[in-house]
């Protein structure tokens, strides 16, 4: 898999992600009842921090390896 | 802040993510790093942290309270008409904030109350869903009622320290200040909320909020 499938993929996945807790989020605020904030907290919240998670993971690993490919030709020749 | 504006921001959040999630390619501009990072990173924490402090104010309601079957009766009796409930008569009378009366005498009115009333709130929500809830009269409170809740706005009122029975006795006033001599001890203002012991004569007042 080429770096820029890979990135696209995560971005997707965290998408996914954050738009699920985003959803569930929204049906907790309207949902009057004592258990929705443990909802929100404990799923809708979870996605979401999981959804950031990803996408910041993606920023990282998408970074070029310039020093660390150089690195490695190095130790190669 | 209300929870209209919030379930809208969350629902345009979720809108442009899935702008996102649909293509992903837009993010190979600089524009599109731009919007990833606001739609995946800020846009989404933001809402959170503003759903989040909309529940931990509406947890503070007197409707979130009474929300729960079990709390009905509790409810009811901030309705009675007689002056010697405790807890109807502070409701009533607006001694407590009527949208807020559960939350104002329940709190804790010391460093990290609101922080430890939450938490048992979330011990009641642990009862009530995966424990054996009591019968609403049989419901006690974890400790003893602290006179430092009474004392929050009752503290240097004419009515507190003038009134006539709290000084009959020159110790009786220091003692409640003290948290030795309950405002709520049996023969003062034993009568609170008194669940499944309300008899067949009580009234009750079908005003208020």
């Amino acid at each position: 898999m080429r770096p820029g499938e890979s990135i696209g993929r995560r971005l997707r996945i965290s998408g996914i992600l954050v738009i699920i807790g985003l959803l569930v989020e929204a049906l907790c605020l309207v949902w009057s009842k004592p258990i929705a904030f443990v909802v929100l907290v404990c799923f809708g919240g979870a996605l979401i921090g999981l959804g950031i998670l990803v996408f910041l993971h993606s920023l990282v690993s998408g970074l070029p390896h310039t020093a660390g490919s150089c690195g490695t030709d190095h130790e190669k020749k | 802040m209300p929870t209209i504006p919030i379930v809208i921001l969350v629902l345009f959040s979720a809108v442009l993510a899935s702008v996102l999630v649909v293509r992903p390619t837009i993010t190979v501009s600089r524009a599109g790093k731009i919007l990833a990072f606001g739609v995946l990173f800020f846009l989404p924490l933001f809402s959170l942290l503003a759903g989040m402090g909309n529940e931990m104010q509406r947890s503070e309601s007197t409707t979130f309270c009474l929300s729960c079957h079990i709390m009905e009766p509790y409810g009811k009796s901030l309705h009675i008409d007689d002056p010697t409930y405790l807890a109807g008569a502070h409701y009533q009378n607006h001694r407590v904030p009527a949208d807020e009366a559960c939350y104002t005498c329940h709190t804790d009115y010391a460093m990290f109350g609101t922080f430890r009333a939450k938490l048992g709130g979330l011990r009641h929500l642990y009862i009530y869903y995966l424990g054996t809830p009591p019968l609403p009269q049989d419901i006690k409170l974890y400790k003893p009622f602290n006179n430092r809740e009474c004392l929050h706005c009752h503290l240097g009122a004419r009515s507190f320290e003038q009134g006539a029975t709290h000084n009959a006795d020159p110790a009786t006033l220091p003692a409640i200040k003290a948290n030795t001599l309950s405002c709520i001890s049996s023969g003062c203002h034993d009568v609170v909320h008194n669940v499944g012991r309300w008899g067949d004569k009580v009234k009750f007042w079908d005003g208020g909020s």
